[in-house]
């Protein structure tokens, strides 16, 4: 054992023991039928000089005996390859004379030969596109859920059906694996030809110049936006540039279980201010004993900077702490107040999660979120839930709701098929086949008028959706410019930072100075 | 005739004295041949790989991007100025701290359990190997998260005996630690099969022996089978703390990390860093100190061993 730790290639042992071992073995014992059948018959040394009268038969059956021998040490060999012995065993070596030695390298070449054919047979018919003159290959990704996979590729063999020229290949998984898979085909050039993109990754693709022009399209027709609102091309562009083509319109939304709210006999604003989802909140417990949540992450914050005229990463790299102080003091408002949800609990029904967020089980009354994600939360409560908007500092200088892109196609610049893929985004986002298909699961479709259609068409709860997003949009003002690289850290740091304040381990005070200096840093860091 | 001569000029020329045939009997050959398959897939998905994220950890990298070469910073980064690379490494120390010695302990006493011979041991022991193999799994993240939810499993079971709680477990710092200890100790499959073989392989006639000079239970396991299965309980201490600073699952789906980042394990926080904050070449730079930090742990324990481990054929 001690020898198998110190000896530099341990797995070289332990596969010669299983497979070379054994197959010499089995080589070994072929031969001795031979040697010992010219061994009887002629006589030497080791056989009894009145065994040389054995007629051939009898020869025979002892080389049988002799091959069933070395069949019995090796299969008792193989039982006994314990652990120890496996380890103790040094590398077999000898006993192979040349012949079998060609074999056995045959033999090797062989399933050397099988593993790579069974290798390329994968790779061959995924990655390589069918080259052909006259029919067109695309390859499309998305992230999503069952519901999406089902109804985009509905969609896509409708498409494929009515241009036989075209063919898609589909990919899709689930959020978290999609940017880890999506950034490691980026690096090997291979980034599929449309991509479902996020607002938040945007312009880490866009600077690594992984996306496609699209406003050339725009321009040349080939993409008709004359129902698109300028407003959601805007969403999706650079510098002036389109990069990206919003499949639906999205905004953020608190909502709550309408049981608790009839059994406390309370009403919500359309627009709640923070301070009377505090009362809310208060009055709600003392009825009911359902406890209250307050969104302490990234979109509220972001909405109490949007309420004073500004935008929360632009105060971080300026080293402004106003609104963040603010949304500390608030979070640690709401913290010490006992209606509240405790913060060990708030862990284990973790919010960022549909399946368990608190609302679901009406361990709270409330929760915050996406337009696009109201359908699936309904869903895992299955009752009813209301809808109204994020609430708002009471005083709110300007309005804060906005409305962001749920998500984007993009066309990759790698893309041998860039018209082709215009077409079939134009396809996705403006004609009624498509939309009847996909049913406004990305959203509320950008084309108004097929918005308007596709609203007598869904049922109540996406209608719901429908409703709260048509509101939103006659008092939403622009979204904040898309997340600066290093985002995604800062978020990280500010819900650890939450966290904090609610276990009682630091003041607000303390959390905002400490925050903004390492935010700013984690930006600055970033952007170089 | 005419060939044999023609064979022995061309074997006459210096350095073409091997016929191809030759060179592949030689010994070994065939063996390397066989392994080929195994050290494709070795050199093509393990060395290269660490070779690369090597390079990377010296680099500013985030995958979409082309790599800068910064020479040491991500390293002084993480020494200096990063505090939550210095708490996740805590974490994980603290957890392998625990886990570790607790893991080896229940395997060793479940071994000692199932050596004797029954008509079931197969049966248990495949049934106490069960945990390890689903061990790693999201499946049974997602159990533990259930067992210990503030009105899952163990509060039921709490509830039983009369201690009524709907404490939330995984919320609370100490705790959820803690119960990702349980999980590990939980899973002593592996080990468990390792000192069964150890165990049988210690000498019957030492244990007769010991018998013979009414020797109790306790004292035979004390003074034959502890001190001769110390090569095992080396070799699996090894495995273990390796395994346990490879940790991952456990704490990126039951706590994500939480509460306060109090469960962030260190392979967790690198993952982050290499794929969510876009810092691949911070994320190789931790992975290499990793791989230093537990090469020295694993040679300051190769250095002690003579100290306490026992070989019987090496006897001083």
């Amino acid at each position: 054992m001690v020898r198998f730790l110190k000896s530099p290639l341990p797995f070289i042992i332990i596969l010669k023991a299983l497979i070379v071992k054994p197959v010499s073995r089995m080589q070994e014992a072929c031969t001795c039928f031979g040697s010992a059948y010219k061994k009887a018959e002629y006589g030497n040394l080791y056989i009894h000089s009145k065994m040389r009268r054995f007629r051939k038969q009898q020869a025979f059956e002892i080389a049988s005996n002799s091959v069933f021998f070395t069949f019995k040490k090796l299969f008792f060999k193989f039982l006994s390859l314990r652990f120890t012995d496996i380890m103790t065993d040094r590398i077999y070596s000898g006993g192979i004379c040349m012949k079998k030695n060609v074999l056995t390298i045959l033999l090797a070449v062989a399933v050397l030969a099988g593993f790579i054919t069974g290798c390329s047979k994968n790779t061959g018919t995924s990655a390589v596109p069918k080259a052909s003159a006259s029919k067109v290959t695309l390859r499309l990704c998305w992230w999503g859920n069952q519901t999406r996979n089902d109804l985009t590729q509905q969609a896509v063999n409708l498409y494929m059906k009515n241009n036989p020229d075209i063919t898609i290949e589909t990919e899709f998984t689930d959020w978290s694996g999609y940017w880890d898979k999506l950034s490691t085909m980026a690096s090997g050039g291979k980034l599929p030809d449309i991509i479902q993109m996020d607002y938040a990754y945007i312009s880490q693709f866009q600077q690594s110049s992984q996306l496609a022009d699209l406003s050339r399209f725009m321009k040349d027709g080939t993409i008709d936006i004359s129902k698109i609102p300028e407003s959601v091309i805007d969403s999706g562009s650079i510098n002036g540039t389109c990069y990206a083509l919003s499949l639906g319109s999205n905004a953020p939304m608190m909502i709550y279980d309408e049981d608790t709210i009839a059994k406390a006999g309370v009403q919500i604003p359309i627009q709640p201010t923070i301070d009377q989802v505090y009362e809310l909140g208060k009055n709600i417990y003392a009825k009911t004993g359902v406890k209250t949540y307050y969104d302490g992450g990234v979109n509220m914050v972001q909405i109490v900077a949007r309420a004073h005229g500004s935008h929360f990463y632009n105060e971080i790299m300026a080293g402004k702490t106003d609104s963040v102080k603010e949304h500390m003091g608030n979070v640690a408002r709401f913290a010490k107040a006992k209606f509240s949800i405790s913060p060990d609990l708030l862990t284990e029904k973790n919010p960022d999660v549909v399946e368990s967020k608190p609302i679901v089980d009406q361990t709270t009354w409330n929760d915050f979120t996406y337009s696009n994600q109201f359908i699936s939360i309904s869903k895992t409560a299955g009752r009813k839930l209301g809808i109204c908007m994020y609430p708002v500092p009471s005083a709110a200088q300007e309005k804060s709701e906005f409305l962001k892109p749920s998500m984007f196609f993009s066309i990759a610049e790698s893309s041998q098929n860039k018209a082709a893929a215009a077409k079939f985004l134009n396809w996705f986002t403006n004609s009624q086949e498509a939309n009847d298909v996909l049913m406004g699961e990305r959203g509320v479709p950008v084309n108004s008028d097929i918005a308007a259609i596709m609203r007598t068409k869904v049922d109540a709860v996406t209608g719901q959706v429908f409703d709260y997003v048509a509101a939103v949009s006659n008092v939403a003002v622009t979204i904040d410019p898309p997340n600066p690289a290093g985002s995604g850290e800062v978020e990280a740091l500010l819900k650890s930072t939450v966290e904090k304040i609610r276990y009682g381990d630091i003041s607000a005070e303390k959390a905002t100075s400490g925050f903004v200096s390492n935010a700013k840093n984690i930006l600055t860091e970033a952007a170089k | 005739m005419l060939e044999e001569t023609v064979l022995k000029q061309i074997r006459s020329i210096p350095g073409n004295k091997k016929t191809l045939g030759q060179m592949m009997n030689r010994e070994g050959v065939a063996g390397y041949v066989f392994i080929l398959p195994f050290l494709v897939g070795f050199f093509a998905f393990i060395i290269v790989p660490m070779l690369l994220s090597f390079g990377f950890s010296f680099t500013r990298y985030n995958i979409l991007g082309k790599p800068s070469f910064t020479a040491l910073e991500n390293y002084r980064t993480m020494f200096f100025s990063d505090p939550k690379f210095w708490k996740t490494f805590g974490i994980t120390l603290y957890y392998v701290l625990f886990s570790v010695p607790l893991r080896l302990i229940m395997a060793l006493a479940v071994a000692v359990l199932l050596v004797k011979s029954s008509k079931l041991s197969g049966f248990y022991r495949a049934v106490f190997y069960l945990p390890s193999i689903i061990g790693s799994s999201v499946a049974v993240a997602i159990l533990w998260k259930r067992i210990f939810a503030s009105n899952g499993v163990l509060n039921a079971l709490l509830g039983v005996i009369g201690f009524h709680t709907e404490t939330a477990w995984l919320g609370r710092p100490f705790t959820a630690m803690w119960s990702l200890i349980l999980l590990a100790v939980w899973q002593f499959g592996s080990s468990m099969l390792i000192f069964l073989s150890g165990l049988k392989q210690i000498p019957v006639s030492l244990y007769e022996s010991a018998t013979i000079d009414g020797a109790s239970g306790m004292r035979r396991f004390f003074r034959i089978t502890l001190p001769m299965l110390t090569p095992t309980i080396f070799f699996n201490l090894i495995n273990q703390i390796i395994n346990g600073f490879m940790a991952f699952t456990q704490s990126y789906i039951i706590t994500q990390g939480k509460p306060k980042d109090m469960t962030l394990f260190y392979t967790v926080y690198m993952y982050q860093n290499s794929f969510t904050y876009g810092k691949l070449g911070y994320g190789c730079a931790m992975a290499w100190f990793m791989v230093l930090f537990v090469g020295a742990v694993t040679l300051l324990l190769f250095v002690t061993q003579n100290k306490w481990v026992y070989y019987e054929a090496e006897r001083k």
